[in-house]
């Protein structure tokens, strides 16, 4: 399944699409509580709640152009997903309750966030291709290119992650100082997101 | 410079001073084993002034140390200054080398200061074992001095030498001690050959304690400290050197460097005093410094990277 759908097809005002589907997803609309089976090519907004069962996956293609790949176990929220006219993001946040997901971020012209929070930590980009997984008590994040900073929730502190690198943080706690990630552990990473 | 090689040995047998340049040939070269950082798992071993890198990294690191010696006459050595810059470059994920430049003053009593270079020293070095989860690291090195590539009025040898070592790091994280967590222990040891007499072989055993108050902060508990201490590792180093075989009149030497270590992002800047254990090692307190540049955060993409990265 091709993952260029044209962004036309998110004048609806939708946040993104689904362009790859593994298994049995589920999508609550606006936090309504009644999760239903996610279909190729549909639409995915703001507040909506994404889960990924075990043994799932999923590719969803945002409207800025940017791609998110999400591991089975994975539960995320589209928080917010602003673009402007032509497309360009201004700002988006999704919140990762559980689970990995990888994102490759659309670059853009002007100043823009792009986060993902969870219990523990917040990571912001610009432009990047990344990872970053909510555990019971952590969160880690590994950076295939461009770079991350991850804050602590608690304390506020963060960290710088470049390409090649990775860096955790515990709940309550500060962020590790981040280390190269071994090719292993990008292999890792990588192939739990990786939609066929 | 390998330790304990480069001090013009054939001087040494006719100067009474033989311990002592034996020393400054020690610090001469111990840049080059200064350790950048070296990580496993969530444990960072921050750079070493006194012993051994753990691991080869992509860096770049500026070494100052100075240290007076027991000067024992007209004509001998009463302090050496080394000033050196290495580079460290990866050429696989688990595979890199070491180039080092040492310029050294020697201040002789009654004749002024004596400036040079030192031998010219490379190495390779393997990390062998990285368990993540226990925090534990093993390297093995080769380290080769090339003799006659020095300038022999700061004692670089004419004789180049050659060096086994064998690296461990150990990080406490992994054990249920609470607060005693954030120490470490790296060693370091090496058995320097050399090419031809009289330039003893040397062998060199250290090791360094460490308690990372980052690694408190992210995975013990977070105080509110404020800066700079949250990003600093108090530390202590010891380093023994000993001839084996024919000594040719050198001398044991133990030094003591007791320092902390501050972490930026990329980089780190930390400083030791250097507290000679025995009459042949010194007779005063120096003091060495060190700025270390992590060359694969700031360049990850270009010389920040190995050669033939793992696919």
């Amino acid at each position: 399944m091709s993952s260029l759908l044209p962004l036309a097809a998110m004048a609806d005002g939708s946040a993104g699409s689904v362009v790859g589907l593994l298994g049995g997803c589920l999508i609550d609309r606006q936090g309504q509580g009644h999760p239903a089976p996610l279909k190729m090519g549909e639409a995915v907004a703001v507040s909506d709640t994404i889960e990924v069962p075990a043994g799932g996956k999923l590719k969803l293609r945002m409207s800025d152009g940017s791609v998110i790949s999400v591991a089975s176990g994975t539960r995320v929220t589209v928080a917010a997903y602003q673009t402007d006219a032509g497309g360009q993001r201004q700002s988006a946040q999704l919140s990762l309750a559980a689970g990995l997901l990888r994102a490759v971020v659309a670059p853009v012209d002007h100043p823009s966030t792009f986060e993902v929070s969870t219990a523990v930590g917040t990571a912001a980009v610009r432009s990047t291709d990344w990872f970053i997984e909510a555990q019971p008590r952590a969160t880690q994040v590994g950076v295939l290119s461009g770079s991350v900073v991850l804050s602590s929730t608690a304390t506020g502190h963060s960290v710088t992650i470049p390409a090649r690198w990775g860096a955790r943080v515990e709940a309550g706690l500060d962020p590790v100082p981040a280390r190269t990630w071994s090719p292993a552990e990008f292999q890792a990473v990588i192939s739990r997101t990786d939609v066929p | 410079m390998l330790v304990g090689r480069g001090s013009g040995v054939i001087r040494w047998m006719v100067d009474r001073a033989m311990a002592v340049a034996f020393l400054a040939a020690a610090l001469a070269g111990a840049a080059d084993r200064a350790g950048a950082y070296t990580a496993s798992g969530d444990r960072n071993f921050p750079a070493t002034l006194i012993l051994p890198q753990l691991a080869p990294g992509d860096e770049f690191y500026l070494n100052y140390n100075m240290l007076p010696l027991s000067g024992n006459g007209a004509g001998t050595k009463t302090r050496s200054t080394n000033f050196t810059a290495v580079y460290g470059k990866t050429i696989t994920d688990n595979v890199g080398i070491f180039l080092e430049e040492t310029y050294t003053g020697d201040a002789v009593e009654g004749s002024g200061t004596r400036w040079g270079w030192q031998n010219q020293d490379g190495s390779i070095r393997y990390l062998a074992v990285n368990n993540l989860d226990h925090e534990f690291v093993m390297s093995l090195g080769l380290e080769r001095e090339t003799g006659g590539t020095g300038a022999t009025r700061v004692g670089a040898s004419s004789s180049g030498a050659t060096a086994p070592q064998l690296y461990f790091g150990k990080g406490m994280g992994d054990l249920d001690i609470g607060y005693l967590r954030p120490f470490a222990i790296t060693t370091f040891s090496a058995l320097s050959l050399a090419d031809t007499a009289p330039r003893p072989d040397v062998v060199s055993n250290g090791f360094a304690v460490e308690y990372s108050i980052p690694y408190l902060q992210s995975k013990v508990r977070s105080f509110d400290l404020p800066e700079p201490f949250d990003h600093l590792t108090p530390m202590t180093e010891v380093l023994f050197t000993s001839p084996v075989g024919r000594s040719y009149g050198s001398r044991s030497t133990a030094l003591i460097a007791p320092g902390v270590s501050y972490a930026g992002e990329g980089w780190e800047f930390a400083m030791e005093a250097q507290l000679p254990a025995t009459r042949a090692t010194g007779s005063g307190i120096g003091v060495t410094a060190q700025l270390h540049i992590a060359l694969d955060f700031f360049f990850p993409d270009t010389i920040g990277k190995p050669l033939f990265p793992n696919p």
